[in-house]
């Protein structure tokens, strides 16, 4: 009976190592009684030097900070969301922390049925209904990607500003409006092309975007995709004319040091101290804005004249401090 | 913007590239069909070949040896599959639904083993345009042609290879004998084992080399199931191409164009959703296999294992 234990062993092998990934951290060896335990459920892999890294680097702040037992599970699609939350509350997990805008409705759902186990959910601004066992951080994206659509439309010399997005998800549509805004406010002449390529981690996908782009005359890409910038960096590099590239969360000079212009950086660590600080203090809910200022700061400006890069920073400081700027809408620009 | 779809070079440039991988790993599962192996692994095995090779790329700093490491890390997934399907003569399907799902977490793990949670990504340098010396001048064509990165050169001469090799080589007329008669091809004194092991392990070579063709040209990074479908693509442009590299070479161009051509209107129009846009290469590839299945003929022994002894 050789053939019967073979597809078996193959069958251990896949489950073992889908275990492996898909199950992601387990808590660490650490980790004694009594202390306070908190589970981040993420979209995409921690190692995205991206997004989600940016989201495990805060993890691992709070476990140092708090002395928390942590956890976490990576690519958690919405669907099973629900599944691996559960098993986090019924492992004695009582802070539950979704780094994604994808889950609100699972934590809303999740908070009624357990009032004593805390939420935190990442979204687009306040949330109408939140629980009352809920924090919510409201990044406001398209505030800081306003700064980025103006550089395009201060740097450009063909006169067209490229957009590769991820998702259409509506902070995704905010940010295109934002980038449309800044572009009449800052060169009217110039004009936006975008794409929203419908996956933030296909770096093929977001390459065809942006050499379609470069191809139609953007000169300047704002991205909004995670490993998907790792394409559009290719793009840039094989174009026949300078193209510059602008990053979210990190900075990724090293990806295409000709191309990359400007990062807008994320500090997740800021937003989830101070809400797990004060849920450990006893507030089971509230609101926490990140916007440029807060959370989201300018990086170094590079391979623009220095005096746009100038007009850049003051535009910036602008938005800091609370230059109007259009709301999300689902209508594309 | 105005869409020129047949006079726009820079997309019929980008459908070679595109097309390219696929047209390498389709010829690789040719060859394994065409001895009558049925390889349904194709996607674990081009993942893996992926991160393999950009984990030997960038530790060596040399794409020849990530490359090598790809292909020969996808040929030891064939084995595994010819073992199971030739020496055991177990379902092929079973055995290569299990490595495709093992090759989705493997390559997963070995990349976080390997290089753990950054904030700065690991790369390597990608493959630039190789032009040819004489022909990359050439209006229109040599720009869409001859100013290709070298693995495309190799995916276009991949095809008269295997179509050479199948069609006007001895060799080719018994792994395509076995694929339809290995009773017959056994009768002869040729052993059936010893060639759909060689097909099936040559085939699983060049699906190394089409995942390898992701990071090392395209991304010059991994992602997590970075082939996104690509390898049941290419498992599809076989049928398409009713087992014929001519044919799937068609079919591969046929996708890629639609593919790039779809990010082009979505860019002119936003009056069609661009999520609908996003699966019409999808949806034009399962319209036209349709089409094209309705009189193909398979192997006859594909995905049959064979047994000298059991009497038919």
């Amino acid at each position: 009976m050789r053939e019967a234990r073979f597809p078996r062993l193959l069958l251990a092998l896949s489950v073992v190592g889908l275990m492996l990934v898909g199950v992601g951290g387990a808590p660490s060896p650490a980790a004694a009684q009594g202390k306070r335990k908190l589970a981040m459920i993420l979209p995409g892999p921690i190692q995205d030097a991206d997004f989600n890294a940016v989201g495990y680097v805060a993890l691992q702040e709070l476990a140092k900070a708090y002395d928390l037992q942590v956890s976490h599970s990576e690519s958690v699609a919405v669907a099973d969301a629900e599944r691996v939350s559960r098993e986090y509350i019924t492992s004695g997990y009582d802070i539950i922390a979704y780094h994604g805008g994808q889950f609100p409705t699972i934590m809303k759902k999740l908070a009624a049925q357990y009032p004593n186990v805390v939420f935190i959910q990442e979204g687009s601004g306040r949330m109408a209904d939140a629980p009352a066992n809920a924090w919510v951080i409201g990044r406001k994206f398209y505030q800081g990607l306003y700064v980025l659509g103006a550089l395009g439309a201060l740097s450009t010399k063909t006169g067209k500003v490229g957009f590769v997005g991820g998702v259409r998800l509506p902070d995704l549509v905010a940010t295109a409006n934002a980038l449309q805004q800044a572009i009449r406010d800052h060169n009217p002449q110039a004009s936006l092309i975008y794409n929203f390529i419908g996956d933030f981690n296909d770096p093929v996908k977001a390459r065809q975007t942006a050499e379609a782009q470069i191809a139609a005359g953007a000169d300047v890409l704002v991205t909004f995709v995670n490993l998907g910038i790792y394409g559009v960096a290719e793009a840039a590099k094989a174009a026949s004319k300078p193209v510059l590239v602008t990053t979210l969360y990190t900075e990724k000079w090293d990806t295409a040091p000709k191309n990359m212009t400007v990062a807008l950086v994320f500090d997740f660590t800021r937003p989830y101290r101070e809400i797990v600080g004060r849920i450990l203090k006893g507030e089971k809910g509230g609101y926490y804005e990140m916007r440029p200022g807060s959370g989201m700061e300018l990086s170094d400006i590079r391979n623009v004249p220095p005096e746009v890069a100038a007009r850049v920073r003051a535009v910036f400081r602008e938005v800091v401090a609370g230059k109007p700027l259009p709301e999300i809408t689902d209508k594309t620009p | 913007m105005t869409l020129n779809p047949i006079t726009d070079l820079q997309l019929w440039q980008q459908m070679l590239l595109y097309a390219a991988p696929l047209i390498i790993a389709a010829m690789g599962e040719l060859l394994i069909e065409r001895s009558g192996i049925l390889n349904v692994a194709i996607e674990g095995m081009m993942l893996v070949a992926a991160v393999v090779c950009f984990v030997a790329a960038f530790q060596t700093e040399s794409p020849l040896l990530g490359m090598a490491a790809a292909m020969a890390a996808a040929g030891l997934m064939a084995l595994v599959l010819a073992y199971y399907g030739i020496t055991l003569r177990g379902s092929q399907i079973t055995v290569g639904l299990g490595l495709y799902v093992l090759g989705i977490g493997l390559s997963s793990l070995i990349y976080r083993v390997v290089f753990g949670v950054r904030l700065t990504p690991p790369r390597v340098a990608t493959l630039g345009p190789l032009p040819v010396p004489g022909l990359a001048d050439i209006p229109v064509l040599g720009p869409i042609v001859f100013q290709q990165n070298v693995l495309v050169y190799v995916a276009l001469l991949l095809v008269p290879a295997v179509h050479l090799f199948l069609y006007a080589t001895p060799l080719g007329l018994r792994i395509r004998a076995t694929g339809e008669n290995p009773r017959a091809v056994d009768a002869l004194g040729i052993d059936v084992a010893a060639l759909r092991y060689g097909a099936t392990v040559v085939g699983g070579l060049l699906i190394g080399l089409g995942g390898a063709y992701l990071p090392l040209t395209l991304t010059g990074t991994f992602s997590d199931n970075m082939t996104a479908g690509r390898g049941w693509l290419s498992l599809m442009l076989v049928i398409f191409g009713r087992w014929q590299p001519g044919l799937a070479l068609l079919g591969a161009f046929l996708f890629a164009y639609v593919e790039s051509f779809q990010f082009k209107v979505a860019m002119a129009t936003k009056l069609v959703p661009p999520q609908f846009l996003l699966m019409l290469p999808y949806v034009f590839a399962v319209v036209v296999l349709i089409r094209i299945y309705s009189g193909a003929r398979a192997p006859r022994a594909l995905a049959l294992p064979y047994d000298r002894e059991v009497r038919e």
